[in-house]
């Protein structure tokens, strides 16, 4: 393509984005309300993964020993716990510091305990596991190991919430795409009868370049760019709105109505996501364009 | 230049439009198509620049068969023909002069040149003060002319007109026809289908007559000779 079919493209772009402002302005605006609910199941997603990680991160495997352990099997307990290759450190908990932390917690209530003998919690050994294995199955197979050495009463570690809560993430991830899907068809066909639209509207343009023998792609590629610049205009109005609706529950949510805590941590999807976005509209535009010229221009007759 | 093999046209389910046309016509040549309506006249210009494709037969032009082209063929097909018609299809919010350059600028010509060639091309046709005016603000006989600068600045080797003068009256068709005959002395072969008898005698040399979609008649006289 010459430099002066180049800008015969940019023109004819340039003049149909303004002779049918607002049909591209409403495609934009139908096609960024359908991305947006993709980009909500992004973010959900995404924080979904985040909590997860940090989650993983604090995950701990707490035994409890036999009270009748002796100061020597506690020693050499913790000496095999400290040899197995997935742990990173065993922290002891005696009974007493235990009810000190028990009353701790409770705070103003401690004195809930009284009458209770300070010796009711047992002994313990809180266990960090390494980040390499923190992943289930092999935590599951720890907890096993250590469920089996002598004196230990009883094994707990948060691995139900963990793998309920992945999930969760598998599910959403799940109804994003099956969504997405689904508004991606939706997508397809605003932007295809967009790109109709415009073939009409230039039909006698269309008929004069094909009688003087003008190239297919200098007669598509303004309907092929149309569809990009719609598809990114669709993409990026979404992840405006997809932000403000963020920064709405960052700042009107996250009160201390917000029990967790947890709407105040909420990330906005990162950076990688939002040109993934852009990158897919862009792209879902541009097919729509094509599959439309190949339906509504499929001869070659002026 | 253009030949025609036993070319047949048939519109489903089974309108014949054309039947086994044999056809032969030299470079520089000026000839007329005519015949009643239905008679094929369009049909066999369509064939030649490539809007329906032959039913049965083989066309050449220039040696190459057109028969079977794909859409890059086809648009190199229609850069070496000009192309006017009874309808002029300008677009309407344009100036004359971006009509005809725009012919120029879509087969990749710079902008600079086309917008020069086509301000020759208008002085040349009578045009020069109308250049900046829109086509539809302009007159039967200057939208034609505007349409033939547009078929003629890519500087084709071939001129299919249909119908050029159905929409003119008689001064702005002598024009018209007074043009042509000036391209077909530059050495372009000329092919216009019309059924104005009295335009086809007084302007033909050449006149092949189709009825039916046959070819009924080819002959060939010295130009004025129809007309006694």
């Amino acid at each position: 393509m010459t430099w002066s079919q180049l800008g015969l493209v940019a023109r004819q772009v340039g003049s149909d984005l303004w002779a049918q402002l607002w049909t591209h302005v409403l495609t934009a605006g139908a096609m960024a309300m359908a991305m947006l609910v993709f980009g909500l199941f992004l973010l959900l997603q995404e924080n979904l993964q985040s909590l997860l990680k940090g989650w993983g991160d604090q995950i701990q495997v707490n035994i409890y020993l036999n009270k009748s352990l002796g100061a020597t099997e506690v020693s050499l307990l913790r000496e095999t716990i400290q040899n197995y290759p997935e742990v990173e450190r065993a922290r002891y908990i005696s009974q007493e510091q235990a009810w000190k932390d028990f009353q701790a917690a409770l705070g103003s209530q401690s004195n809930l305990l009284e009458g209770l003998p300070q010796d009711v919690l047992p002994a313990s050994f809180e266990i960090a596991v390494k980040a390499a294995y923190r992943d289930g199955p092999i935590i599951e197979a720890v907890a096993e190991r250590l469920r089996k050495e002598q004196g230990v009463a009883a094994v707990e570690y948060p691995q139900e919430w963990v793998n309920r809560l992945s999930r969760i993430v598998l599910a959403v991830q799940g109804l994003q795409w099956v969504f997405g899907g689904m508004l991606f068809v939706a997508i397809f066909f605003i932007v295809g009868s967009a790109v109709r639209l415009s073939i009409l509207a230039r039909k006698d343009a269309i008929e004069i370049m094909q009688w003087v023998g003008a190239p297919p792609e200098l007669i598509r590629g303004p309907f092929v760019v149309e569809g990009l610049i719609q598809g990114i205009s669709g993409a990026a109005l979404s992840v405006l709105g997809l932000w403000s609706l963020f920064l709405f529950l960052h700042n009107q949510l996250a009160t201390p109505m917000d029990p967790l805590g947890s709407l105040g941590q909420l990330q906005f999807i990162d950076f990688q996501s939002v040109c993934f976005m852009v990158g897919l509209g862009g792209l879902l535009g541009t097919l729509a364009s094509v599959f439309s010229l190949r339906r509504f221009m499929t001869t070659w007759k002026g | 230049m253009i030949r025609l093999f036993h070319v047949s046209k048939v519109y489903p389910p089974n309108a014949a439009a054309l039947r086994d046309i044999n056809l032969q016509i030299d470079k520089g040549e000026f000839v007329f198509l005519t015949g009643p309506s239905g008679a094929g006249k369009s049909t066999l210009l369509k064939l030649l620049f490539r809007q329906e494709e032959p039913s049965e037969g083989q066309i050449l032009i220039n040696g190459k068969s057109v028969t079977k082209l794909n859409n890059r063929g086809v648009a190199r097909l229609r850069r070496q023909m000009g192309l006017v018609f009874q309808e002029f299809k300008f677009l309407p919010y344009m100036t004359a002069l971006d009509n005809v350059a725009l012919a120029a600028l879509v087969v990749g010509a710079p902008r600079r040149e086309s917008y020069t060639k086509g301000y020759r091309l208008l002085c040349d046709l009578g045009l020069k003060e109308k250049c900046n005016a829109k086509p539809l603000a302009l007159s039967g006989g200057e939208q034609q002319r505007i349409a033939i600068a547009r078929a003629l600045i890519n500087d084709p080797i071939v001129m299919l007109a249909d119908e050029p003068t159905g929409n003119l009256d008689p001064a702005s068709a002598d024009e018209t026809m007074h043009l042509l005959l000036r391209i077909q002395e530059r050495g372009t072969t000329i092919l216009i289908a019309s059924h104005n008898h009295d335009l086809v005698q007084r302007y033909g040399t050449r006149i092949v007559s189709l009825r039916q979609g046959c070819l009924m008649d080819d002959a060939e006289r010295a130009r004025g000779e129809w007309a006694r």
